[in-house]
């Protein structure tokens, strides 16, 4: 099957200060390869500073990548740091749905945002198209006119994900999306995503430091540590047998 | 002995439109040595009870209780002055989110240096300051910081939330206290860095014989070196009692969704199949529900609902609920 998402040899370098005039290049990705089918959902997990939020926003269009390519159904969107595409097919979930929503918007005027900037729908079929999504999720029409401050912690996570749907893409990237939640409202989500999986054949990139989780829910996985891909695989296997000493640590754990 | 032994203790919240009652007579006791876990979701009250304990909630908030026994004497009929004193040489907290509890514009060593007692100097007045370097070393050692020079000279936002977290439990530790109150130590920490927080407290409590009350959301953290759980829904006690008790035996529907929730602990369960979730969200503290709190949301509701339950015990495990869930017989993975 056609992957959705492919990605080759990534690399991604910073620049920080080292002292009063010298800089230090840091490497943030070497050489990140994967490849995501439609309905899959690939796994990153490593330690802090590993790269994932980098990879993630990366994925996402909000940083260009140095070198490598990205794959988005067979079109390339991405080509040593030539980004041509909008954020339309991948969109990004923040960890902090409280923080990560302006709280000065109606959630109506925020979903309206996306549309208004990335599509040619009229006001009309915005509206139509706002209405479906806030449904989807499980919140209510009435929900259009709320602000943010208005909603419990589970459902501006839903909000978040509202806002991701919204266009319709083919890979969300939820980047420590569900680590803050409580675990009630965690199951919500994760069954809320999971049904949407199969319902549309979403793919889901996860990052996450929550292990159990990602055993329940991923298929494939991928492990950084310092920006390099140390194992990549089906996650059941290596859940079953980890080859990397960085996944024997974590599992060990 | 008991070291700390809290019966009815309610912290309510006078506004314009009446009396938010946040925590509903919650009774805790906890002997020397043990660690206790207080499980429940944000917003139910976990951190306030912390806070009430010790004694550093905001004046808006009025806390009355039964009783509040530290060893015998009654909090709550203590001077302010004479609280804190006792507060503060034998209970110490941890408090959520390190790097933002810790002073921004003071080096980590002030900050140790600062929360070392007196009595803990031996020398004169003039060998204090090697004394205090030493002391504030060995400290960091203790928490596991290898690298002390480097730390201590070092402002919090320049150390990353595991290193900071480190910090906090050293200056907690610091007076060696008899109660560790730790409010969420590790929502911010990774997978590994959490390992060896825990690793830490564990052995503080076995070495030191240190009583740990442990403020979480993340039961299967806890769920093996917790002697005993309470799990508290919207500032009710719902449930109490040994930890294995409460995991293989759950009474109260809502410890069962919670426990089913895990994937660890969710039996049978397969690969991306949906979780046990109970329905609809945590109320918002302005509209809590009468009698029973999980009520609107709970699978067994009935009429009776309406009325607060009162707390039945029976064999040190205690659960407040109308309906308790019948035992049946089944696998469970920590017993």
């Amino acid at each position: 099957m056609q992957p959705v998402l492919k990605v080759q040899s990534l690399n991604k370098t910073f620049n920080t200060r080292a002292g009063l005039f010298k800089r230090k290049r840091v490497k943030v990705l070497k050489d990140v390869s994967f490849a995501v089918a439609p309905g899959e959902t690939l796994a990153v997990i490593g330690e802090t500073g590993s790269g994932k939020s980098t990879l993630a926003r990366v994925l996402a269009g909000a940083e260009h990548a140095d070198s490598g390519q990205i794959l988005l159904n067979g079109e390339m969107i991405e080509d040593n740091g030539q980004q041509n595409h909008d954020c339309r097919h991948i969109r990004l979930i923040f960890q902090d749905p409280t923080r990560s929503l302006n709280p000065g918007l109606t959630i109506g005027d925020m979903l309206d945002d996306c549309l208004r900037l990335n599509t040619q729908l009229t006001k009309h079929q915005r509206d139509k198209k706002i209405v479906a999504t806030l449904s989807r999720v499980g919140l209510l029409s009435e929900h259009y006119d709320y602000y943010p401050h208005m909603f419990s912690g589970g459902q501006l996570q839903r909000v978040a994900l509202a806002r991701a749907l919204i266009l319709d893409p083919k890979v969300v990237v939820l980047d420590e999306a569900l680590s803050s939640l409580d675990p009630s409202v965690r199951a919500q989500t994760v069954n809320l995503l999971l049904e949407l999986q199969r319902d549309s054949g979403l793919s889901y990139i996860l990052i996450t430091h929550h292990l159990s989780l990602v055993r329940h829910m991923s298929d494939k996985l991928l492990v950084l540590s310092r920006g390099r891909s140390v194992e990549y695989g089906n996650s059941e296997s290596i859940f079953r047998a980890p080859k990397s000493k960085v996944m024997q640590k974590l599992l060990a754990v | 002995m008991q070291l700390l032994d809290i019966k009815n203790l309610t912290i309510e919240l006078p506004t314009d439109n009446g009396v938010i009652r946040a925590v509903d007579r919650v009774s805790l006791s906890l002997k020397e040595g043990e660690v206790h876990a207080l499980v429940g979701e944000s917003g139910s009250g976990k951190s306030l009870i912390a806070k009430a304990i010790v004694g550093v909630l905001n004046n808006r908030w009025r806390v009355t209780a039964d009783r509040m026994h530290w060893q015998g004497v009654d909090l709550m009929r203590l001077s302010p002055e004479k609280r804190r004193k006792l507060v503060s040489r034998d209970i110490a907290m941890i408090y959520q989110e390190p790097s933002r509890s810790l002073d921004p514009t003071a080096k980590i060593f002030e900050q140790v240096a600062e929360s070392l007692p007196d009595s803990c100097f031996k020398g004169g007045f003039f060998s204090r300051r090697s004394e205090r370097r030493e002391k504030v070393k060995a400290l960091l050692h203790k928490v596991g910081i290898r690298d002390h020079r480097r730390v201590s000279s070092s402002y919090p936002h320049e150390l990353s939330e595991g290193v900071c977290q480190k910090v906090m439990i050293a200056m907690a530790i610091a007076r060696s206290p008899k109660l560790l109150i730790a409010d969420e130590p590790t929502t911010a920490l990774e997978t590994t860095t959490r390992a060896q927080v825990f690793r830490l407290l564990k052995s503080l409590n076995q070495l030191k014989n240190m009583s740990i009350l442990m403020i979480t959301h993340e039961l299967e953290e806890i769920a093996d070196w917790s002697h005993a759980m309470h799990v508290l829904y919207c500032g009710q006690m719902v449930e109490a009692g040994p930890t294995t008790k409460v995991f293989c035996h759950p009474y109260h529907p809502y410890t069962q969704a919670l426990v089913k929730s895990l994937p660890d602990y969710a039996h049978g369960i397969g690969h991306k199949a949906s979780f046990f979730a109970l329905k609809g969200t945590i109320p918002p503290l302005q509209h809590l529900p009468i009698g029973c709190r999980l009520g609107p949301r709970c699978p067994q509701a009935q009429r009776e609902c309406v009325v607060t339950p009162d707390q039945v015990k029976s064999h040190g495990h205690a659960y407040a609920c109308h309906f308790p869930l019948l035992q049946e017989k089944k696998k469970c993975n920590p017993c």
